[in-house]
This record gives structure tokens, sequence and C-alpha cells, in this order.
């Protein structure tokens, strides 16, 4: 019985095929060698880079981009076997893949496959010879960590989705392909753990992705834009990372990450505002040190949109609220200076932004000098000329120096944007217009939802069970629920851990 | 706002922040001064009993809620008094609660004038707060919810700065207790009452609230408690700080109690003060916006929410406009709202509830 | 369109704002105020005004002040008189030390604190000081070491707050026992020492009622009386001649600190007659006493009741200082408004005050006496 069912079953089985292409057209090969080439040449518009190889003097021949494909790779995996003898025709080597379909060959090409073509025979066989230039897996040079992982993704997605596996060997692992781009066709991967992410959250993702519909993919910014909630907001809605440890520990929480062909950086959804003020730091310490550092981060959100707009409204609406001994030493910072606080405020801010951006841009030797020297030198002979006070100097530093302390690039730069309204509104009308724009971002960010789920979780709605890891952060043991926000479908994350300690005192006892 | 969320019912605790939030409001700046105006020193036993009476005023109003939870207030209306007569009330309580909406409005601009901000025009802070109104009000109930509760935790720091003056208040102002007759106390339970005035949101949101009956009457009275227990530490507090004849002269205490002491760090507490009271300011007008727009989409049977609490917004708005900062115009506005908001937050709900059980009986007799 | 609309309105209010902008560096601070009798029942002003200028590349801060003075019928109008003698405007805000002349505190002083009473901007943590003589001279005065008269004036009201010789109370605190019937208040009095060129702590001026009434107590009184108010400040120290004749004067005397001090006022009012007992218990560290030896319990016993002697006869004569100025400091009128308040509608408080009854007493504990003997 088994041998038949074996029989039958196996010509149903086909190679999987890593995404779910659509339906490709179909185009039959022929018996004709030449007619073959030709509809292949023609399919790729007689490309130079193209590569015929005329074998069996005229009755076979290799096709291939010889930009992609590795040389050693072809002798290895096609001619080896053919000189020691192993096989008699290259269509006979086992790690072949077959076809008789010219379009899936030309899209093969492209892959940068070899093919193999006899005259008078309809098969084609294809040869993965890729060549493959991998960076190491280097640590991220924007999230870079004291203690923990110093690995890094890299611009291929399976050497990434590899770095993932090998944290999580389970098999709810879950790894789905997507092909976007219509002329890119820039292979995409979510991948989440089956049983823990919430299916509403994962069918939104699909129905999401499937509707990009652009010739061009490039990158999860790109991708970012397509799917996220709400493209007006000045917020993230999705955390960019490109650390292993942090996707995985995002996976584990019930969330999805997001994979592009091409880019190191991951997107992680549903995310909520306070997970981007979560670095894989604060759990690789001890917790009064994670969580002392976490609070820190928290008011350097306040500071980094705040304190410009505050000192602003001091220093030109209510400057009674300076305690008495301060009054003479910040009287006389600015008594001299020519300009208004607010204009003041704006000149500082930009020379900081032109400073930071000419300092990304610069080699990195240069870019540190001109650090130094637009920190310091400007400052000092800004502060010097009288055109701005030194407090003023103090204050936007101190708001520079806050918004890089965020652990995600994207929502730094959110932050210093947010500055500009705040300050606008402090200027015309103090602490009043502060209240005001502090309300309109709290209240925003309530509305904001990051693919169904609040984004302001667990502060609103209020989830008092799940600010253990958000303002602080309790030992690894205590925090034995997973976060409500991404509604994981499984809250345990964590059971009773320290049972020895009961089954020591239990065994001192006499 | 995905499907899976859009009928949520509000939890407990939410409905607990929400009559809270609506609650305290303009009102806690001025409450000691009216309280003291008309019962002198002992305006906090005024304070005492008003509580009293609204505990057995929301048992009433719980009552009616009860009897269809699946309705909410408007709804009630139409169904109790017939659709028509219903729909007229609720253009009543929509105008209602639009008059309180601009009260509010006028009241804060009005702070805001006297103590910091004295040369801006009114349209420019009525305008700021009805914009963060607006804005947080047209989206669900359920994240206006969520963003009173957020709110809330600014209760602690109000709550811990005024706390933090009993450091040198005199209990001997308090004294001689009811010196002064019962008659200043009993005019000052008007005035408590009247603090307390934003209770009727408990019935209008009833029914979206998850629970059994029994929880939510408990989460009522308990949220209820809250806000008695604040305003009664802002008075105790106020009234024995200041003394009896400097009450008279101060008409919003908390603010020129707060306003002579220095931190270390920060001189004038009042300005910070003031400021997070506009936040309450603030969700207490959304509360109202929140009412007057259900209202008028019950009204006009529509389900169109954005557009609706963005003209209710308007009407606020402009219909504020014509008072000002005017004092004389504004005392006598908020006289007759005053005094409206015992016809429609006390007289109407128990008339509709004496109807329903009028009505019940005669269900009854129909059907035997 | 709803852009655009929103571009509109936000550029209406930040073009059209800032109607409430006072630049900190536009404004003149008056960090001290004076104010004293003119002629013809005008009020004479003087304000300090510290010019600051050169802290912008970290040097030295220079400081200018400018003492001005004028007249006028009303403080704002004075303000107003002074304002035009300024660059940019002078704003009381910030100010630290409002001095009444002497002349003018026998007065009601409520109407010249009024307008800091009225105006949100005031800093009411201020405080209030009775000049001996003009306020004009007090805030004229150079030297002192203070860069800042506002400076030296507030040093030395902190000072003697923290050494329990005032109540510490700014003009917020004062404005209670200002309007309230049957309750006064002390004012710390300073006077200019033009000799060596100094400004002292003087005493406490006692009010009576809404003005001075001319009567004070001096500094060595003050910090007894602070101590039966219940108003210790950070230390409170006593010194008091406890022996006769003894070879050198200074052996005569022992200083001791107060460390813990329980007091206990109890009101016996009826209509013909209040007596008002006073029992004030002092737990006490000796921290000079050169006689040495306070071993023995005998000793210890004695000085116990040496001191409790001369405190009890020091209290009596401050409470008939207090009654002379008519000046009810312990609130005794309140207190029987508060608890007794038929009596209180029976009594003419101002005729029955100087006639009250008190009966002092003062115990003192000895518990350490420093690290020798």
């Amino acid at each position: 019985m088994g041998f038949f069912r074996d029989l039958f079953q196996r010509e149903q089985r086909t190679d999987r095929r890593i995404a779910d292409e659509s339906p490709e057209p179909q185009e039959p090969s022929t018996r004709n060698l030449s007619k073959n080439i030709d509809y292949i040449l023609y399919a790729l518009k007689r490309t130079e880079d193209l590569k015929v190889r005329i074998l069996k003097k005229g009755d076979a021949a290799l096709l291939y981009f010889e930009p992609l494909v590795d040389q050693e790779k072809v002798q290895a995996s096609i001619f080896t076997p053919i000189e020691i003898g192993k096989v008699d025709s290259i269509h006979e080597i086992p790690n072949a893949k077959e076809t008789r379909n010219l379009e899936e060959a030309v899209n093969s090409l492209l892959r940068g496959h070899a093919i193999y073509i006899e005259d008078d025979n309809r098969r084609i066989s294809q040869f993965n010879v890729t060549s493959v230039f991998n960076r190491n897996v280097d640590e991220p040079a924007n999230e870079k960590v004291v203690r923990g992982a110093h690995d890094g993704f890299v611009e291929n997605i399976m050497v990434n989705i590899n770095l993932v596996r090998k944290r999580i060997e389970h098999r709810d692992l879950k790894v789905k392909f997507y092909r976007v781009g219509k002329k890119t066709n820039t292979n995409l991967a979510i991948l989440y753990m089956e049983g823990i992410a919430d299916p509403e959250v994962i069918l939104k993702m699909e129905e999401r992705i499937k509707s990009i519909d652009a010739d061009k993919v490039q990158s999860p910014g790109y991708i970012e834009e397509f799917i996220e909630d709400s493209a007006w907001s000045p917020f993230p809605q999705m955390l960019n990372t490109e650390r292993p440890d942090r996707v995985v520990a995002n996976l584990m929480e019930g969330r999805v990450a997001l994979f592009t062909e091409g880019s190191p950086t991951s997107l992680i959804a549903p995310s909520t505002f306070f997970m981007f003020y979560q670095a894989p730091d604060d759990y690789n310490t001890r917790w009064y040190t994670g969580t002392f550092i976490r609070l820190i981060r928290l008011a350097s959100f306040l500071i980094a949109i705040g304190l410009p707009a505050l000192y602003i409204a001091i220093v030109s609406f209510h400057f009674e609220v300076i305690p008495d001994d301060l009054i003479a030493p910040i009287k006389s910072s600015i008594n001299e200076i020519a300009y208004p606080p607010v204009f003041e405020a704006l000149v500082m801010v930009v020379i900081i932004e032109l400073i930071r951006e000419s300092g990304i841009r610069l080699p990195s030797p240069v870019g540190q000098t001109i650090g130094i020297v637009g920190g310091l030198v400007i400052g000092d002979a800004v502060v010097r000329a009288g055109l701005v006070s030194n407090v003023m100097v103090i204050v936007i530093a101190l708001t520079a120096i806050s918004s890089f302390v965020v652990p995600s690039n994207e929502l730094s730069t959110t932050l210093r944007l947010l500055t500009f309204p705040l300050i606008g509104l402090s200027a015309t009308l103090g602490f009043v217009g502060l209240i005001f724009g502090f309300l309109f971002i709290a209240v925003h960010l309530t509305k904001l939802e990051s693919f169904g789920v609040p984004y302001f979780a667990p502060i609103a709605p209020l989830r008092l069970t799940d600010l253990k890891d958000t303002f602080v952060r309790l030992p690894i043991f205590m925090l034995k629920t997973r976060p409500k926000d991404a509604h994981p479908l499984n809250d345990k994350a964590i059971e009773d851990s320290r049972k020895w300690k009961k089954n020591e005192q239990q065994s001192k006892k006499p | 706002m995905s499907s899976s969320q859009k009928n949520l019912k509000l939890t407990r605790r939410q409905y607990f922040f929400i009559i809270i939030q609506t609650q305290i409001g303009v009102g806690i700046l001025a409450l000691p001064f009216d309280l003291h105006t008309a019962a002198k020193q002992d305006g906090w036993i005024s304070l005492i009993i008003a509580w009293m009476l609204l505990n057995i005023i929301l048992v009433f109003l719980w009552m009616l809620a009860k009897k269809y939870p699946e309705k909410d207030y408007f709804k009630i209306q139409e169904f109790v008094l017939t659709r028509w007569v219903g729909k007229t009330v609720s253009a009543l309580y929509v105008i209602y609660f639009s008059s309180v909406g601009i009260l509010i409005l006028l009241l804060y601009s009005r702070m805001i004038s006297l103590w910091v901000l004295p040369n801006t025009p009114y349209w420019v802070l009525s305008f700021m707060m009805i914009t963060i109104s607006v804005y947080i009000v047209c989206c669900d109930l359920i994240t206006i919810a969520r963003i009173y509760t957020m709110f809330s935790a600014l209760l602690i720091f109000l709550a811990s700065l005024i706390i933090y003056s009993v450091k040198d208040s005199k209990l001997m102002y308090l004294l001689p207790i009811a010196s002064n007759g019962w008659g200043g106390i009993i005019t000052g339970v008007d005035k408590g009452i009247i603090s307390f005035l934003g209770f009727l949101v408990t019935l209008v949101i009833y029914s979206k609230v998850e629970g059994s009956p029994k929880d939510k009457l408990k989460t009522i009275l308990y949220a209820q408690f809250t806000v008695f227990l604040f305003y009664l530490c802002i008075v105790l507090v106020t009234f024995t700080f200041f003394s009896t004849k400097e009450m008279a002269l101060v008409s919003e205490p908390v603010l020129y109690m707060l306003k002579s002491y220095q931190f270390p760090i920060v001189a004038r507490i009042d300005l910070f003060f003031i400021s997070i009271w506009m936040v309450f300011v603030a969700t207490t007008l959304s509360s109202f916006l929140y009412m007057a727009g259900l209202g008028l989409r019950r009204m006009v049977n529509t389900q169109q929410n954005k557009w609706v609490v963005f003209s209710v917004g308007c009407l606020f708005f402009i219909s504020s406009l014509f008072i000002g900062f005017d004092l004389t115009k504004l005392d006598r506005f908020q006289t007759y709202v005053v005094h409206g908001g015992y016809i429609f937050a006390v007289g109407i709900p128990l008339l509709i509830l004496l109807i329903s059980l009028f009505r019940k009986n005669r269900n009854k007799e129909k059907t035997t | 369109m709803k852009r655009l609309c929103l571009i509109f309105l936000v550029s209406m209010l930040t073009l059209t704002g800032c109607w409430d902008q006072r630049q900190f560096k536009n404004i003149k601070l008056a960090l001290s105020i004076g104010v004293d009798q003119g002629s013809n029942g005008e009020i004479v002003k003087t304000v300090s005004v510290p010019t600051v200028s050169g802290g912008g590349d970290g040097g030295q801060i220079n400081e200018t002040i400018q003492t001005l003075s004028t007249d006028g019928h009303t403080m704002l109008e004075a303000r107003d008189k002074i304002d035009r003698m300024l660059a940019h405007s002078f704003n009381p805000s910030k100010m630290e030390v409002v001095i009444l002349g002497e002349d003018i505190a026998k007065k009601d002083i409520y109407p010249i604190l009024d307008n800091y009473y009225r105006n949100p901007n005031s800093n009411l943590n201020a405080h209030l000081a009775i000049a001996e003589g003009e306020a004009k001279d007090v805030l004229s005065f150079k030297g002192g070491g203070e860069a800042r008269i506002s400076e030296y004036l507030k040093g030395i009201l902190d000072g003697a707050a923290a050494a329990s010789r005032t109540t510490g109370e700014n003009l917020q605190m004062i404005c209670a026992e200002l309007v309230e019937d049957g309750e006064d208040f002390t004012v710390p009095l300073i006077k200019l020492n033009e000799d060596d060129n100094t400004i002292k702590f003087n005493g406490l001026g006692l009010m009576s009622g809404d003005r001075y009434s001319g009567v004070k107590l001096s500094a060595e009184q003050a910090p007894l009386l602070m101590l039966m108010m219940g108003n210790k400040g950070r230390v409170a120290q006593l010194t008091k001649k406890v022996n006769e004749h003894q070879k050198e004067e200074i052996l005569d005397y022992i200083t001791v600190e107060v460390m813990k001090y329980n007091k206990d006022l109890k009101i016996h009012p009826s209509e013909e007659e209040v007596r008002v007992d006073i029992v004030l218990d002092l737990d006490v560290r000796v921290i000079e006493y050169p006689h040495d030896h306070l071993v023995s319990e005998k000793v210890i016993d004695d000085l116990n009741g040496k001191l409790k002697e001369t405190l009890t006869t020091e209290a009596e004569e401050i409470f008939s200082v207090l009654q002379e100025g008519n000046s009810d400091v312990f609130a005794i009128g309140r207190k029987i408004q508060a608890y007794h308040p038929k009596v209180w509608e029976k009594l003419d408080w101002e005729e029955m005050y100087p006639e009250v009854q008190f009966n002092p007493e003062i115990n003192v504990t000895i518990q350490q006496h420093g690290i020798v003997n």
C-alpha cells in the first residue's frame, strides 16, 4: 500500500517556493534550442551581460548573467560532476531544478541562476550559482550596546532570518514571504510566533502588504509609509531595529517582524510609544540600573520636546517663577542679547541640526572634527558675540543631547521636530500655550493606533501591570505576563522560575 | 479605529475617571470662595450635606438608567416621553449642555486673563480651549475615556500641592462652628450641589459601561466620593489657611494660597497649578461637548460624529464671543445656567423616572 | 482645505500673538521697596533697582544699583513716577523685602500693601520689616559686605527667622492677621547704625490692629516670645544670667540651646476677666557655661531652677510689653471667638486685652551639656 501511495504522491510533490509568486505567465519550452534561446534573449531585451555558452558542439547551451553568478560555483556544480564522471549529462545532475516553462527560466536567470538547455529536449535545468556578497554580521552602528549580543542584521534577508531562527529554535516561529514592487521584485518576509501573535494583526499586516502596488520598494522606510496607520502623524508607528535580539524579544511578545531584501532594518509592528524607549541594554544590567536608565530616558523625552519652550515661556512671560537666587545670573546673561529668546532658540536649534547633519555626511574623522569645531567654536563665539545667551546655549545643548538618548533614531528626529511647534506656542501664550501643546501631543498619542493597537499603551488605556516594564524594569522573573498591548494569544511568558528558592528554604527546615 | 475596538464597552475604571474628570473642572478654584460667601467658615459643612443629598439623587438617576440598560439617556427620553416630546426635551438638553460648555469656556478664559495673561484677547484663549476639546471629542467614547484616565494622574499633582499648604493652616479659623446659624449653611448647600453638577454624565453614558448595575452604582458612588474628598480637602485647606475675613477678599483662594510659596527650584507655584488646572477644564469642557454632540446626534439620527462635534464646538466658540470678559453678563448667564442645572440634572430625570414607573404599570395593565 | 485652514489659523495665532509678552531682559527688577511718610499726607517710595551686565562670556557679573526715591499719593502713582526715571520699566514681581518707615507704619498699613495683594504678579513671599527711622535711609545704605541691599536685608531677616527671633512670615501670612479681629502680629524692626556702618535686626515691632503700636520687644526677648508662640526657627538660643557677682562677669551667664519645646496655652475667659495660662517646657542643651562641673545632679537641678525663675520673670515682662502695645500676638481674642463665641460677643476686646491676666510658667530641663562637663 505504502509503496503505491508514495508513487502517487511523489508526482504531486514540488519544490516549495519561498514566496507565493503571482501566477506566472506560462510559456512552454520547445524542442528547438535556438528558438528557446531566442525567446529568452528577447525577453531579457538582448542585454549584453547575459552570457550564452554553447556546449556539446552546438547541441546545448548554458545561459547565465555573468555579473550575478559565481564562476567557481558554476565549475563546481555543473562541470565537476561531469568531469569526474558521476553523471553522463548535465540534465542528470541531481541538484538541478527542472522546468519546462521558459518564463520561469527567465525569472530564475534574473535571480542569478544558470540554465542549461539541450537541443531536442524540452527540459530546462536550473542551477543555483548565484554569487553572494555579504558583509559581516557586525553590530549596527546606531544601536550599540555595552553588554549583550554584538551582531546585527545585514542586507541579505536569508542571513537575517537565519539570525532570528538561531535564537528561536521552536516550531512556532513562522516565516511568510511576499514579493513586492512590480519592477524591483523585492523579497519581503514577515516573522511571527504562531500561537502568540494576534491573528488579527497578522491578517491586517498581510492585507496591507498585499495592497502595496508600486514599481519600486526600496527599503523598510518605503513599506512603513505604505502600511502604517496614520501617515500624517509625526510619530513612528513601527519600530525599526537592526538588532536580532531586539527582534526576538518583540516576537516573543507576540509582535510581527518584517524584513526586506537589501536592507538590514527590520520593522516591528504593532509598536507602542514606550517600546521606543526600551533598549536591549536594560535587560543586561541589574534591574535597578535598568530602571534608573529607563527613567532618565523617559525624562529625556520631556526635556527634548519641552525644555526650550519652557525656557522661552519663563524668560518672556513668567519670570516670576525663577527663584530669587537665580535671578541675577539669568538676568545678566540675557540682558545684552539683541534678539528675543524665540529667535535665539531657533538660531541655536538650526545650528545644532546643521552640525549634526554635516557630521553624518562627512567621513567619520572629519565628521568628528566638524562636531567639535561646530559645537565648541560656534557655541563659544555666538555667546561672545552677544547673539545668543549662554543660558540658551545650555538649554539647547541639553535638548539636543536628550533627543539623542532615545534608542531609536526615528523617534529622535520626531522629538527634535516637535520642539518647534511648542516653541511657537510658548512664545505666544507662555505657560498656557505650552500646556496646550503638551495636551495636543498627549491626546494625539492616545488616539494613535498601530495595527489596531493603542499606541500609548500601557498609559492609555491604563494597564497597571504592564507598567512593570515601562517606566521601571522589574527583575526578569517578575515579568511573568506579556504586555497586553500586542494582544498576545498566550499571556504567560515566564512561569515560576525561582522555585529553587522555595525548595532551598524548605530543605533548610528540619 | 479597528473594528474590534469599535464596540468595546467602557470599563468601570474608565467610567470612574470620566465622572471625576467631568466634575472636577473650572469650579475648584472658586469653590471655597462661593461656599464662604454663603456660609462663612461653615462652608465645609454645607459641602458635606450637599454630598449626602447628591448620593440620594445619584441613586435615583441610577434607578432610571438601570431600567433601560441598553439605552443612553436621550434614547430613554424618546422611549419614555414618546418620540416628539422626547426629541424636544433632548433639544432642551442640547441647549443646556451647550450653555454649560459656554459657561466653562467663559469662566476659564476669565480666570486665565485674571491670573496669567491679562492682555490676551478672549477669542485666542477660548479658541485654543475649544480646539483641544474638539480634538479630544471627535473620536470614540473609549478613546475619550483613555485620555481622561491618563490625565487623572495629574490629580495627584494638584492634590499634593494643596496638601503641601497644610503646614501653614490654622484650625482655629474653622471655629466657631455654626455661629451664624443654619441659614447660611443651607444656602451653602446650594453652592455645594452646584459644584457637583457634572454628575449628569453618569446617567448619559451609563449604558456604555460594562458590568452589573450594582457594580456600576458602586463605581458612581466611589467616584462621587473621590470628587467630594478632593473638594473637601481644598475647602478645608483654604479655610484654615485664610482667616475668615480674608476669605471674603480672595475669590480664587487656592491660587492665592499657592502664590506665596517658593520652592528652591521654582517660585510662584500658582502658575503651575493653573496650568495643570487647564487640563481639567479641557476634560470637563470635552465632556459637555460630547454630551451636547450626542444629544444632537440622537435628535437628528445621524452617526456623523466628527461633523456634529465640530459644529457644536463652533457654536460654543461663537456664542461665547458674545459675552467675552464682560463681568455682569457673565454673572447673569452663570446664575441662569447654574439654576437650570437643577431642572435638567435633577428635575427632568426624576420626572422621567416617575413617568417610566407609571408607564410600566400601565403596560402591565395592558398585558393582563 | 483642512490643512489650509489650519495653517491660516496657526499663522494668525503666531503672527498677531505675544500680547502678554514681558521680556525678562527689558525689565528692571525692584528687589527691595521702602515706603516712608512724606509731607502733606503723601508717601515717599524708595526702590533699589540692580542692573546687571557682563555675564555674557563667563566673566565677572557687574552690578550697579540705582536707588530711586519719589513721592506720590498712592503706591502706584509713586511707581509711575519712578518709571519715568528708569530705562525700561520697573517691576516689583520679584521683590524680596518691603521696608516701612516707622512713621507710616503707625498708620493703617493695608492701603500701602493693597496693590501687592491685588496684582497677580506680585511676590507675596516677600518679607515685611519696619525701619526705625526712615526706610529711605536703609535702602540707600551701602556696605555690609553684600552687593545688594535687598540681599543684605533678606539675609538679616532670614537669619533672624532661623534664630527664632522672628516668625519669618511673608506678606501673605501677615494678611490673615492683618484683617482678622482679635489677632495681631509682630514685624521685625531693623535699624541703620550710622556709626559702625551696619544695619541690624533690632527687635520686634508690635502691631496693634492694622498699625504699628510703637512698642517693641528687644532682640533678646524675641526668642522667648517665639518659643511661647510655638514658632521655633532652626535654632533658639537663650543667654541668661544665673549667678551673681562671680569673679568675672562672664561667669554669671549661661547660654542654652533649645532642643525640644512644648507649649500649652489655656484661656479661661469670662465676661469680667480673662486669664491665660501658658506653660512652656523646654528641653535644653548647655552650649556655654564656663563654670563647668555640670556632672552633679544638684548643680543641674539648681541651674534648672534658676533658669526657670529668670525665664518666667522675663516672660512676664514680655506680656506686659505686649499689653502695653495692645498687641494680641497670641491671637487670644480669635481663640476666644473660636472656642467661646458667646463670651466673645460680650467682650470689647480692645478694652479688655490690656486687662488680661497672663500667668506664664517656663520649665527648663537641661538634657545635654556638650562634650565637656
